[in-house]
């Protein structure tokens, strides 16, 4: 070796780990190479679970919380932020919604007040609902309707590979329902959902955790908790023969294909291989599966996919799951061609297995990817506050990498004659509509 | 309660270590230790329009197929040496560079090198990698022009640029037919040259060691005769023109509406880039207030001053339903004259000082975030001590340069304006605005 591995022994990421007698979980890690510091906090409700007959509820509520508290004004949250040099985001998962600040480090406390604040005091009124109910239907407009193949890798994969409603309804929102919200279902979901003991309150940067605990006593302590109901059943009957989907669109151009398999529980021993199952699979231009449809049998223009595709990673949900692929072809090939070569290859993984080689350059991969992760302080926040919210285990972070490092190849040929069967596939074939 | 002081302490940028390699590579190499990897940049003067002339895209598709292959070998070992070490190796083309941008292990650095090194030195052009390489890249343009996005974004360049290189943005489908294996090799061959780049280096390195290994990988890589970059005069504009692309059925429109700009480098840019945060380059703007926060037209307006190495454009942008395009014009000429006419409050400058500073000081947190700012010092020509300067001069602007900057460049009266959507049905709210180009495609 020619350099020495500066970093070898700091693969370790700190993390210091309590729970305020009102349930909230903290998470305080301390990262010194930026002088920033990410405040992020991530409450146990995402689409998955929005209450039945209001799709879209959920991400509609998220951007009520930014419209105001007790002592911070509509649009005062940013201006504070912002002012402060910082930014700050909110987004809606399967099975979170997060709140963030990232800003310089000194600042910490600013945003601990502001997320502070909203969850103990979310004001909403009439004019601001029907106000954010124009902009999220903007928002649908803008992403789904008003694009070609309108997202349907996920928004329509998910309502058609999954049976329980809550893994199989329209995640984004039908218009119609995100404009019949009321300020009373608004505030009942906060009531409900927005509890401290229904949070984790993550804290990484360039930060002394001895000054921030105090912060965090100061303004969190004092949030009430509250009762917060079970959640409902979202397990996901097995699936037992192959769906296929046709659509048309109006919109794009060339035809596209996704699909996606079923996979098992993230505590299942099956995940590991299953992960790195993907990645000789697909993710990028050395994998099997781009080699073959986009370069030797040139019928995709692109190949992309994997595990909570476009909507997050390998660890940051929380329930049932599908290994996604969605590819744009050329015009004149079909969708059913791709999944004959889509199980060829697999097909060649479930008979042969796979190469030490592959094994090899899988895991290296897969470090690398999760080293991506751990790069900026919102990266970490991310997955200490999934492993906490979902585990209760944020150190869960420092014993990834080791997991994955034992995988066997007899594993990963396992892992693909269970699971990626045509019986645990659905395929969506969107071709233009014709003109 | 006080919302903000501005930042006390300056930021401290790492290190940056310049060198240069005899066959006239610049080296920067700068350690930023968040994860064990590290992060390379080679960048070429060579822009999407470069050359464009003679052969609509061949600068893209040189691009596009230089890690498809080289002399020793092949797409697929160079994909699975990669993935070996943890790697990956894109190339861009935009408007000023085309850049390989690869990432690895840093336990593996030496090798990344030795990679980037044959593909930028050794590219073969392979005739099945070319061909493959045409055919796609004509399919994708299909596919982007039914974005609306793309499709808005293409003409403001041509409003903008004219025939500058700037102003072409993807070739006819005829002309990538032309393209020959022996163009792109021939273009490879002037521009693809160590004394036409600039490599940055940003991860787990120590400058030294670091620099011996790239003295070793792209030491024997031999000079070349990069044709000038050619910066012919602007399209000037006596008046207001809109250019309305049709798009029946589309259920938005999308506007984008902007004037030209000067070069990075200008002593302007800084005041513009300020300017442009208190008009739209923020969430807590005067366009999200006004159309989102307050009419709720649109969920993502912004603004961008896009300042390049030899020119530039201000813009602001948003995506609307149609029965308030007309509306959504009209709020967006009335921001922009605000700005010119009168001066924004010292808060209001205050918080977009901060603002500009600290989130400056978050691309430190990741090495791409950190080399793609780096690299804007190289391929901008903007001053070597630009990160150390920037809060200085940042913090020194008064409301008064604010104004002056909005009166000179966010200029309503001889802009373009930008409408992709469905012209039948919003051709009224439009009309008042200005003489309309339409444009059916």
């Amino acid at each position: 070796m020619h350099l020495p591995l500066l970093l070898a022994a700091m693969l370790t990421v700190p993390v210091e780990y309590y729970r305020l007698p009102n349930g909230l979980k903290v998470v305080i890690s301390e990262a010194h190479t930026a002088p920033t510091v990410t405040v992020a906090v991530y409450y146990g409700i995402g689409f998955r679970v929005e209450p039945k007959g209001q799709t879209g509820f959920a991400h509609l509520f998220e951007h009520m919380m930014f419209q105001g508290s007790a002592n911070v004004k509509k649009m005062e949250h940013a201006k504070i932020v912002e002012a402060n040099g910082g930014v700050l985001n909110g987004s809606t998962r399967l099975d979170f919604t997060n709140y963030y600040e990232t800003l310089p480090s000194d600042r910490a406390d600013k945003a601990l007040f502001l997320e502070a604040d909203r969850m103990r005091s979310l004001e909403v009124s009439e004019e601001n609902l029907k106000n954010q109910q124009n902009v999220v239907s903007e928002e649908v407009r803008n992403n789904v309707l008003n694009q070609p193949y309108a997202l349907f890798e996920w928004l329509d994969l998910w309502v058609n590979a999954n049976q329980n409603w809550f893994n199989a309804h329209n995640f984004y929102g039908d218009l119609h329902d995100i404009e019949a919200a009321k300020i009373g279902d608004v505030r009942q979901f906060f009531k409900t959902y927005y509890a401290p003991n229904n949070a984790v309150l993550t804290i990484v940067g360039d930060i002394d955790p001895a000054a921030v605990k105090p912060m965090v006593q100061k303004y969190f302590a004092d949030i009430p908790l509250q009762s917060v109901p079970e959640r409902p059943d979202i397990n996901e009957p097995q699936q037992t023969e192959e769906k296929k989907v046709k659509e048309t669109d109006k919109l794009a151009s060339l035809p596209a294909l996704a699909l996606g398999y079923h996979i098992p529980d993230q505590e299942s021993p099956d995940y590991p291989p299953v992960v790195l199952l993907n990645l000789i699979l697909q993710g990028d231009d050395g994998s099997r599966l781009y080699q073959r449809l986009v370069k030797e049998k040139a019928i995709s223009l692109d190949w992309g996919g994997g595990i909570n595709f476009e909507l997050g990673n390998e660890f940051d949900y929380d329930g049932p799951m599908l290994l996604t692929s969605r590819t744009t072809y050329k015009a004149g090939h079909t969708g059913d061609a791709i999944l004959k070569e889509v199980d060829a290859v697999v097909g060649d993984i479930q008979e042969h297995g796979v190469t030490a080689k592959e094994l090899r350059d899988a895991k290296v991969r897969f470090r690398s990817n999760f080293y991506d992760q751990l790069e900026s302080t919102f990266g970490k926040a991310n997955l200490l506050a999934s492993f906490a919210l979902f585990h209760d285990d944020p150190a869960r972070i420092n014993r990834i990498v080791s997991a994955y490092e034992v995988v066997t190849a007899e594993q990963i040929q396992s892992a693909a004659k269970k699971y990626l069967v045509p019986a645990n596939r659905t395929a969506i074939d969107r071709v233009p509509e014709k003109k | 309660m006080l919302i903000a002081a501005l930042l006390a302490a300056a930021i401290h940028w790492p290190p940056l270590t310049e060198k240069k390699l005899d066959n006239g590579l610049t080296v920067v190499l700068v350690p930023l230790s968040n994860v064990p990897k590290v992060t390379a940049e080679l960048t070429f003067l060579a822009g999407r329009g470069s050359g464009y002339r003679e052969h609509p895209g061949v600068a893209q598709l040189a691009g596009r197929v230089l890690n498809e292959g080289t002399t020793s070998r092949t797409s697929r070992q160079l994909k699975e040496e990669l993935r070996s070490i943890g790697g990956s190796m894109n190339v861009t083309v935009d408007d000023d560079a085309t850049t390989i941008t690869a990432n690895a292990l840093s336990e593996f650095s030496p090798r990344l090198l030795e990679l980037l090194d044959d593909v930028a030195e050794h590219p073969a052009y392979p005739k099945s990698e070319v061909d493959l390489a045409k055919t796609n890249f004509a399919q994708e343009i299909d596919e982007q022009r039914s974005q609306p996005d793309f499709v808005a974004n293409e003409q403001f360049e041509k409003a903008m640029f004219g025939r500058h290189p700037y102003g072409f943005v993807v070739p006819e489908p005829a002309a990538i037919a032309k393209i020959t294996r022996e163009s792109l090799k021939q273009f490879a061959g002037s521009h693809y040259a160590p004394n036409n780049a600039h490599l940055i280096l940003v991860g787990d390195l120590q400058p030294d060691a670091m620099f011996d290994e790239v003295q070793k990988a792209f030491g024997a890589w031999k000079r070349g005769n990069a044709p000038p970059l050619e910066s012919p005069p602007l399209p000037k504009r006596e008046k207001r023109q809109i250019y309305f692309v049709d798009r029946p059925g589309s259920v938005q429109s999308t506007i984008v509406m902007g004037a030209a700009a000067p070069a990075r480098k200008s002593p302007d840019y800084i005041p513009l880039r300020t300017a442009n945060m208190i008009f739209g380059g923020s969430f807590y703007s005067r366009i999200t207030r006004n159309i989102r926060e307050d009419k709720g037209y649109t969920y993502s307006p912004f603004s961008q001053a896009d300042l390049r190495r030899r020119a530039g454009s201000f813009f602001t942008s948003a995506s609307v339903r149609n029965e308030v395009t007309g509306p959504t014009i009209l709020e967006m000429l009335y921001e922009l004259d605000r700005m010119r006419v009168l001066p924004v409050t010292k808060e209001e400058l205050d918080s977009a000082k901060t603002y500009s500073i600290g989130t400056l000081a978050l691309e430190m947190e990741s090495q791409s975030g950190l080399a793609n700012r780096i690299n804007t010092i190289y391929t901008y020509e903007l001053p070597r001590n630009f990160l150390v300067t920037f809060d200085e001069k940042v913090n020194a602007l008064a409301p008064d340069d604010i104004q002056k900057s909005a009166a000179r460049y966010f200029d309503t009266y001889r802009g373009a304006i930008v409408i992709v959507g469905d012209y039948a049905k919003v051709k009224d709210q439009v009309a008042p605005f200005g003489d309309v180009t339409l444009i059916k495609r």
